[in-house]
């Protein structure tokens, strides 16, 4: 019997949220069909690759990282080398030193960094914290602020601080919110919900419904970004019809098999190798399952990543 | 599975103020019905001008524009027995939210409003009599089973024909709802859409009863694969319990606000 090609169709679709400004501006979303599935319909914004920089530096970083970002000492400095990058669509700052329970560093000197950013390069940028939801809340609000006008997406509002984030960032400076939730999917409705009662349009919240990195609870992972999907496209259910990015360095750069240096275990090979085969594996699969957008941290993944999606597309 | 459809039921010529609108072409009476309607809900919204005879290709298409044109191309259900005034109707319909649903074909005189759906690419209302109630379910599917293949043979997709089992008074024909029932699920084995309109189970109770009975047979319906019914989104426990068994059903996501959606 012959192949009968059978393209799965559905009459809803993603929203489309644009972060940036001018050119250099990123659209993601807006497609009626299942991740990656190019075969059954048209893909008109590929998913995009972000690079994260983070304010706290690249001391512990493998060589071939540090030797990228040699000689910078500013976030400015590191956007810079950051965007010549090969496949780099976006930037996301994080501002990790911002943790009380760490070097505390103080809102105004982050969005002071922020800025210089801001100023030094046209790619679109994203804000991501430091886990501490007090003190994100404050740190997006006057990231809003100063960057009012660029257009950014602010990683991300929670459950216990959707209210600050929502207000600031989506009501009174118009950027783009993120809706972050733990792999819960019920929750990850309700935040989109909850956000969109507060005024803030569906077009301008892009879901971060958590991750992992792959082998650490993923399949959870997995069946989150696929329920969202089928819910969104199949259902039309239109609170989920939200674009989604991942942080994935974040993550990944933090598990053992990216940690442990050589001279520890050296049947397990090179550190940094590890470490990319880590994040492009993650990458790959949160791509497969729903995310329009990936956060990454090695050049080396920036560009094996935005080289796949443009093979798929 | 899709989420279950509900089709609003107060535009309605039988209320005097509605009829009065329709005849004197007052837009006001009725857009405030299909807001308060569309606010609680309702997917579709069911236009009932009656039998008009006299201007009713005229009064639909002026009711299709009005709401269409006010609501974002609120997808609607064309009720008469004026077959012009459907067609009418449809001509002047965008589809962009839904096809039009014909109310209503049967198996008897009215059975040409099949040939009427197929004809104008429309969802069609197929009610499972033909002269008076089915008399049992061996009825009920044989007339399914007719309209159906005449829906067909005329080039229908299967789910654009909605079954209506006619739902029955309970004061009165208690002893048949089981019937009804199983009939519903009789539709769904069969992979087939099915409608109706509910509320005429509580007929003739008492106002603060029937939102209660009408609760009770929707999710009893839902049970057996009833994939939408003619309604009123304003009884709020009834679209609550709607709500709720789309959740069990897992037609719907849930999320702690799932009843502001």
């Amino acid at each position: 019997m012959p192949f009968k090609k059978t393209p799965q169709k559905f009459s809803a679709a993603i929203k489309t949220v644009e972060i940036g400004t001018g050119d250099r501006k990123i659209v993601l979303g807006g497609e009626s069909v299942m991740p990656l599935y190019s075969f059954d319909g048209p893909i008109e914004n590929a998913p995009k690759v972000g690079v994260e920089i983070v304010d706290t530096g690249y001391a512990d970083a493998p060589e071939g990282l540090k030797a990228f970002y040699a000689g910078c000492d500013t976030m400015a400095e590191q956007a810079k080398k950051a965007a010549a990058m090969e496949g780099a669509d976006f930037l996301c700052l994080r501002f990790e030193s911002a943790d009380p329970n760490g070097a505390d560093t103080p809102v105004e000197d982050c969005v002071a960094a922020a800025k210089e950013v801001a100023d030094s390069v046209d790619l679109p940028l994203v804000i991501m914290g430091c886990k501490n939801n007090e003190k994100d809340a404050q740190l997006f609000e006057k990231c809003a602020e100063a960057l009012a006008g660029k257009n950014i997406l602010v990683l991300a509002a929670k459950e216990e601080n959707y209210k600050g984030v929502g207000a600031a960032a989506g009501l009174a400076y118009n950027q783009k919110v993120g809706a972050e939730s733990s792999v819960d999917i019920n929750l990850a409705k309700q935040l989109n919900i909850l956000i969109t009662q507060l005024g803030v349009s569906g077009d301008s919240i892009v879901m971060n419904p958590g991750t992992a990195t792959a082998g650490y609870g993923f399949e959870y992972v997995v069946s989150t970004l696929e329920r969202i999907r089928l819910a969104a496209l199949g259902q039309n259910d239109t609170t989920l019809q939200m674009p989604i990015i991942t942080p994935v360095a974040s993550e990944t750069w933090g598990v053992k098999e990216s940690v442990t240096e050589e001279a520890d275990i050296p049947e397990w090979g090179d550190r940094e190798t590890r470490g990319i085969d880590m994040e492009v594996a993650t990458a790959a699969a949160v791509l497969a399952a729903g995310s329009n957008g990936v956060i990454l941290r090695h050049p080396q993944s920036v560009a094996t990543v935005s080289r796949l999606i443009r093979e798929l597309m | 599975m899709a989420r279950f459809i509900t089709i609003g039921e107060r535009i309605h010529c039988i209320s005097p103020s509605i009829r009065e609108a329709m005849a004197t072409r007052n837009p006001e009476p009725i857009l405030k019905r299909a807001k308060e309607q569309l606010d609680a809900g309702a997917t579709y919204l069911d236009v009932n001008i009656g039998p008009a005879e006299k201007d009713g290709e005229e009064l639909m298409k002026w009711a299709v524009e009005l709401l269409q044109g006010n609501f974002d191309n609120v997808p609607l259900c064309l009720d008469t027995a004026n077959k012009k005034a459907i067609e009418a109707g449809i001509s002047v319909y965008n589809r962009s939210k839904g096809k039009p649903i014909v109310n209503s074909a049967d198996a008897g005189d009215r059975i040409e409003n099949i040939d009427l759906a197929a004809a104008n690419d429309a969802i069609v209302i197929a009610l499972c009599s033909a002269h008076g109630i089915a008399a049992d379910n061996d009825e009920r599917m044989m007339h399914c089973q007719n309209m159906l293949e005449r829906g067909m043979e005329l080039g229908m997709e299967a789910e654009d024909l909605w079954f209506d089992p006619l739902f029955l008074v309970v004061k009165g024909m208690q002893d048949k709802q089981m019937e009804v029932l199983e009939a519903i699920k009789m539709f769904s084995e069969m992979g087939l859409n099915s409608t109706g309109g509910l509320s005429n189970n509580s007929n003739g109770m008492p106002k603060h009863i029937r939102p209660i009975m009408d609760s009770a047979m929707v999710a009893m319906a839902m049970m057996q694969g009833l994939t939408s019914a003619i309604v009123n989104p304003c009884d709020l426990r009834l679209m609550e319990t709607i709500k709720s068994c789309d959740v069990l059903k897992n037609n719907t996501l849930y999320a702690d606000s799932y009843l502001e959606l």
